[in-house]
């Protein structure tokens, strides 16, 4: 029922080019196999991301360094005219760290990490653990990636504009976003209009993407794959793409109408009155809205750290069971956790708006649903953690990573809750305290998560395994270099350094050398700590060098594996031949029972895969 | 199920009707807004007429959706699919409106009255 | 490898792929549309100016909306045929369908360009005038700028002596402009003083380009390139002079931090002035003889001396009196006068009495004064009909904001036709494409006006600049119309290259048709919700 044509005689044939022999560019160019798209995507994601990563050693050393020239180690990549134009006298001024902070962000939130997660591992991963052949729309699938690569290659074109790339932050809140770049001529010319065109180029790719992989889950399940049979990464998958599909337009209205701000000027968000030391009084009609900007950009906002999460509890729930020889503890609760959290999600937006002069009547409602979302994090984060009591675990190169999510996803979660309570975030909104909370969820978290996964899925892509040495050689510096960096940045937030700030507080010197908060710390010290989480970040660029040098070295050299399933898993993808070919499956899968049966009493082997035939008849279909 | 094509035929009959109630229902609401007579409450164009022409307006997309998109016999799934578009997007408009509707208590920007209401909101100059 | 259930559905969902892709798409659709309505909604309910609520001519929109209608019951029809097999039925009514896009898009396409020529006005005193711009005109017949447009009485005019660009900043088209303004008024623009810099390291600075040279983009952008060259030198220059002072003064306070020292860390000119090249900056240029040139008012920033341009250029010159010319006025509206006025604690209908236009133009005090006899008229009708409210002692309903405070078009011709309000002869015409003015030049209904520039807050014609209303309409209904065009496309392909299809596996076909379909519904169903939001309240 699943790959063959079912009742009606070649009538459900979709009728493919995979006949003949595809050429170099159908296969691995223009190809419409989920498997290379995810690889398309996860090369292309990896590429997003260490630029992202060298925007933000550029930034540390500004705010570790400020007023001191950039070194030669760090500017050599750039020309002299750009140096000319952007650095005043080599030293990062205010406006390119502006620049760089805004495109940091957006490049590593839309560009490296969504892509990562949901465009790479769950291309790849998903149709094999559903059983099915392919995507529902491959050649929707194909689209999807080459409109995300346009909208990054927009994007990144714009540094090279006489404007520069957009410098109003990722959040790109208007009036600002909409006057940036304002003494541009041609407007469509400006590197703020080019990040909402190719921010509209994103949201489409992600909604492409959605439809397919819900379509696909929904649909081209393999027989047997009831939905309590689903491994928890295809739950997570289902739910991420739920979040795009419905969090995704508001934002485009939101893009669109700030597009017609800068070119047509319209005023969606313009208050009447604004003035600006440039033009003086703008002209403008006004009577439009700033906060609209910020409600319908947050609608998306918040569901959109989720979509960040999501692929990474995928992974990590995959890898767990399989490295503890042990059913991944909670199941059931687990998903209902993410159907909820999914749920929540769409209506605690506003947390991050307490400071927009909320009443007490709304502030208490999104207070009140955002800490209720923290109880579904909690509850999967936790079965997570239960699912290795009593394991038998083994410290493979993934399984270091996932063990490493925890921790460390956890710190992240819990700095979010004083967030949580506008209370508390009176005094936190906008200080370093915010920047170290999210980047623990996301980088020592997801991005750990995103690392056991390339790892636990290598063997299958390639045939070999990654270097355990060349993984430890990056995971624990990873690990130091994480906490060094964003660690005393909650501690600097609690003092009160601002975000955004170029040079690193030090203006707060002149203001406030000796003021001294709770813990008996003074300015001074707290600006110090900026040496060292610059360090660290430095530091954190070299630890992934042996990671690079891993992924090349292993295609060829790694240790190749002696079965399809070398991990001794349970999952559907484990069933297909390595690396899995057109059609993915040699033969037409069937599932038999639930995705984690691992250490089965009453079973020889320490695990039952998925697809292998029951010895008695069994009575579930 | 309008599926075989005996059902179908028996369909076209109820499209046809459906589309003469919906220009039935265009007509009302322009009527609905424009003529004095229908007026709801008096003179003016108010609340209540807006009220009434959207409630127009919400039975034929009702209409369209339930028939035309064949949403009166759908699986299960495009239910839930398309009533989660639904549930989101009203979450939106209530909680976008309850922030508006809901701001700081400060004299000195919403202390007083709005003296220029009447402009605003509604045509009936008090 | 075969995908499953592309035509026949899975049993256990009953679905078929397409089917589930449809209806997902369909509920991001609503997402989108529904941020843009409750944009609508935030918008109106939080303008700080008097919400334009039913300007817009009812006539275009309805027949619109039944086109649209009609559309969505033949797309269905069109589906059935095929369901039916009946493929020269499917063929007409989905001609029909999309025969009814292409109308519907020509009638928005009619809408849209109307409001694009109309102008709209609001002076210092928040007075609102609409009207039609004139052209300028020589010797009775329209002068065309170098594009061969009209150009409108709407431009800032400069006795112009000289231009000074931004070598980095000009802007090409702008310079042509230029060029080909001074063509026409017969004056020449050329360099003002010799333009030499120091190329190289070492050597004397050289003669770029001599006083007396033309103007010309050619010219600016060798210039520019000299000075992006010495831009680039000498940021490294600078750079790796502050690289030098730094290590002088980490060297000197050693054990201090780099922000206790930073203040003191400078570059020392005299050390770099033998490797810095010149960086040209700006280029002045004379106009000879001083030539009137036109700017579009967006596009500079006047000065009773001197103005700037948006690229930068400065222009030197007296700017002359640059009056706006409305060769019709259509509409007077004092709403947002009267507001501000309320807001002040003041007597709105005074504050009218005061405003700029009405003491300065006869014709707005006649319009004003037949107004309040109208609203008087109004006024009685009302408390005939209505009485008195006990608690209070006043009438239970008075005139709307907008019978008070704004004489529109229709005013305009019932004062010239000599009928009350309401009662004017309207051509069906004139609904769509608004007053017939030439044809209504006799009776002289729409008068002129000259508007002295410093009179002006703010312009535009009726485009999403104008006001906030404008914008969310052009963009609500700009959108579904794009996909009205995306669908009709969509449909236009099963039309045309269906037949294929429809011999091998009609099934298919049908499905695919189905899904358009159901596109297509949606489409129906946004217009019916923005057509009596944006024309109806």
């Amino acid at each position: 029922m699943s790959s063959h044509a079912t009742t009606h005689t070649g009538h459900d044939a979709h009728h493919d080019d995979h006949h003949h022999n595809p050429g170099f560019i159908q296969k691995y160019v223009f190809s419409t196999d989920h498997k290379m798209i995810g690889l398309q995507y996860g090369i292309t994601a990896m590429c997003f991301l260490a630029f992202g990563f060298y925007l933000m050693m550029v930034m540390r050393w500004s705010i570790a360094y400020p007023h001191q020239p950039l070194p030669e180690w760090m500017s050599w990549i750039f020309t002299d005219g750009w140096k000319a134009r952007w650095l005043q006298d080599g030293k990062v001024t205010g406006e390119t760290y502006n620049m760089f902070g805004a495109m940091h962000g957006t490049i590593m939130v839309f560009l490296g990490i969504v892509p990562l997660g949901f465009g790479a591992f769950g291309n790849y991963v998903t149709p094999l653990q559903i059983g099915a052949p392919d995507m529902a729309f491959p050649k929707l699938n194909m689209a999807s990636y080459w409109v995300y690569l346009l909208g990054g290659l927009i994007m990144c074109g714009s540094f090279f504009l006489e404007s520069g790339a957009a410098k109003s932050g990722w959040t790109n809140y208007s009036p600002l976003a909409g006057f940036a770049d304002g003494q541009v001529v041609n407007q469509w010319l400006a590197g703020q209009t080019q990040w909402l065109i190719g921010l509209v180029c994103l949201i489409t790719s992600s909604l492409l993407g959605s439809v397919n992989f819900i379509t696909t889950i929904i649909n081209l399940r393999a027989r047997g794959m009831t939905w309590m049979r689903m491994p928890f990464f295809v739950w997570s998958m289902l739910v991420t793409a739920f979040l795009l599909l419905l969090a995704f337009p508001p934002l485009e209205a939101a893009g669109i109408m700030q597009l017609m701000d800068r070119v047509v000027h319209s005023s969606f968000f313009m208050p009447s009155g604004l003035f600006t030391k440039s033009e003086g009084l703008a002209d403008l009609s006004g009577g439009g809205s700033p906060l609209l900007f910020q409600h319908l950009f947050w609608f998306l906002g918040h569901p959109e750290v989720y979509v960040l999460l999501l692929p990474a509890f995928a992974c990590v729930s995959e890898i767990i069971p399989a490295n503890t020889r042990k059913p991944l503890w909670g199941y059931k609760s687990m998903v209902y956790s993410v159907l909820v959290l999914g749920f929540l999600s769409f209506i605690v937006w506003a947390h991050h708006m307490y400071m927009t002069g909320m009443g007490a009547a709304v502030s208490t409602f999104f207070q009140t649903t955002t800490v209720l979302i923290s109880v579904p994090s909690v509850v999967i984060i936790t079965s997570m953690l239960i699912s290795l009591w009593g394991g038998s675990i083994r410290f493979t190169p993934p399984m270091l990573w996932a063990c490493a999510f925890i921790p460390m996803f956890g710190i992240g979660g819990l700095t979010g809750l004083p967030l949580a309570f506008n209370l508390a975030d009176l005094h936190l909104h906008d200080t370093y305290y915010v920047i170290g909370h999210f980047h623990y969820v996301v980088a020592p978290g997801i991005l750990f998560g995103f690392f056991a996964g390339v790892l636990h899925w290598y063997p299958k892509i390639t045939g070999r395994f990654m270097s355990p040495t060349l993984n430890h050689l990056h995971f624990w510096p990873s690990l130091i270099c994480m906490n060094l960096i964003f660690f005393p940045m909650l501690l600097q937030g609690m003092a009160g350094f601002h975000r955004r700030w170029y040079n690193g507080g030090d203006a707060y010197l002149s203001k406030a050398a000796d003021s001294v908060n709770v813990f008996g710390n003074t300015v001074a010290t707290h600006i110090d700590m900026n040496i060292i989480m610059s360090m660290g970040a430095w530091t954190l660029a070299l630890a992934q060098i042996p990671f690079i040098i891993n992924l090349f070295i292993s295609w060829k050299t790694g240790k190749k594996v002696e079965s399809d399933n070398p991990w001794n898993a349970t999952t559907l993808e484990w069933a297909t031949p390595t690396p899995p070919g057109h059609g993915n499956f040699t033969f037409d899968p069937a599932v038999y029972r639930g995705p984690y049966e691992y250490s089965r009493p009453d079973h020889e082997e320490d695990f039952i895969p998925q697809w292998e035939e029951p010895k008695k008849p069994n009575t579930k279909h | 199920m309008a599926d075989t094509p005996e059902a179908i035929r028996k369909s076209l009959r109820l499209y046809g009707l459906i589309g003469l109630v919906l220009f039935a229902g265009t007509i009302a609401t322009v009527l609905v807004a424009t003529v004095p007579a229908l007026d709801v409450g008096g003179h003016g164009f108010d609340a209540a007429d807006c009220v009434l022409g959207l409630l127009i307006a919400t039975t034929k997309a009702t209409l369209v959706a339930a028939i035309f998109m064949h949403l009166n016999h759908e699986k299960k799934a495009i239910y839930w699919i398309f009533g989660a578009g639904g549930v989101f997007v009203a979450a939106l408009y209530l909680l976008t409106a309850l922030a508006k509707k809901d701001p700081i208590f400060d004299p000195l920007f919403y202390g007083q009255e709005s003296k220029t209401e009447p402009f605003l909101a509604s045509p009936t100059l008090r | 490898m075969e995908i499953p259930y592309i035509v026949t559905p899975r049993k256990d969902t009953g679905l078929f792929n397409s089917k589930i892709a449809i209806w997902l798409f369909l509920a991001s659709e609503v997402m989108l549309f529904g941020g843009f309505f409750s944009a609508y909604v935030f918008l109106r309910l939080g303008a700080d100016y008097p919400w334009p609520e039913r300007t817009l001519p009812v006539l275009p929109g309805l027949i619109n909306t039944f086109i649209l209608i009609g559309s969505s019951v033949t797309v269905v029809f069109a589906w059935a045929s095929l369901k039916m097999r009946q493929w020269r039925k499917f063929q007409f009514f989905m001609g029909i369908t999309i025969a009814c896009a292409a109308i519907f898009m020509v009638l928005k396409g009619l809408e849209y360009n109307v409001k694009f020529h109309h102008q709209a006005v609001r002076l210092n005193d928040y007075t609102v005038i609409e009207g039609h711009l004139g052209y300028e005109m020589e010797d009775g017949k329209e002068v065309l700028n170098h594009h061969g447009q009209k150009i409108e009485e709407n431009q800032i005019q400069v006795e112009t002596s000289g231009l000074t660009f931004n070598i980095v900043r000009f802007h090409k088209p702008w310079v042509e402009e230029l060029l080909s303004q001074a063509e026409h008024r017969k004056s020449k623009i050329v360099l003002a003083a010799d333009v030499s810099a120091i190329t190289d390291e070492g050597k004397p600075a050289e003669t770029l380009a001599k006083a007396g040279e033309p103007l010309s983009v050619e010219l600016l952008s060798r210039l520019q390139e000299s000075h992006l060259d010495a831009r680039s030198h000498n940021g490294a220059v600078r750079t790796a002079e502050l690289r030098k002072e730094w290590v002088e003064a980490k060297k000197n306070n050693p054990g201090k931090r780099g922000w206790e020292v930073s203040s003191g860390v400078n570059i020392d000119a005299d050390t770099i002035a033998p490797h810095v090249l010149t960086e040209i900056g700006t280029v002045a240029f004379k106009v000879d003889p001083p030539a009137m040139f036109d700017f579009k008012p967006r596009d500079i920033q006047e000065g009773a001396t001197q103005s700037r341009l948006r690229d930068d250029t400065l222009v030197d010159g007296k700017m002359l009196a640059s009056p706006m010319g409305l060769h019709y006025v259509d509409a007077i509206d004092f709403r947002h006068l009267a507001m501000k006025a309320v807001e002040k604690g003041q007597d709105p209908m005074v504050a009218v009495e005061n405003s700029w236009l009405i003491k300065n133009h006869p014709f707005a005090k006649d319009a004003w004064e037949w107004n309040k006899g109208q609203v008087a008229k109004i006024e009685k009708e009302l408390l005939e009909r209505h009485g008195v409210d006990e608690k209070t002692g006043k009438a239970k309903y008075e005139p709307t904001a907008k019978e008070r405070y704004r004489i529109g078009w229709k005013e305009f011709v019932a004062m010239a036709d000599e009928v009350d309000r309401d009662r004017e002869e309207i051509a069906i015409k004139e609904e769509f494409m608004g007053p017939d003015y030439h044809g209504r030049e006799a009776k002289h209904t729409f008068p002129h006006l000259e508007l002295p520039r410093e009179q002006i807050r703010f312009a535009s014609k009726f485009t999403p600049a104008w006001n906030t209303y404008y914008a969310i309409y052009f963009t609500i209904t700009g959108l579904h119309g794009l996909h009205v065009i995306g669908g009709a496309l969509v449909l236009c392909y099963y039309l045309f290259f269906g037949r294929k299809m429809y011999d091998t596996n009609p099934e298919w076909l049908a499905n695919r048709v189905e899904i358009g379909g159901l596109f297509w519904h949606f489409v129906d169903l946004v217009w019916i919700f923005a057509f009596p939001i944006f024309y109806l309240m």
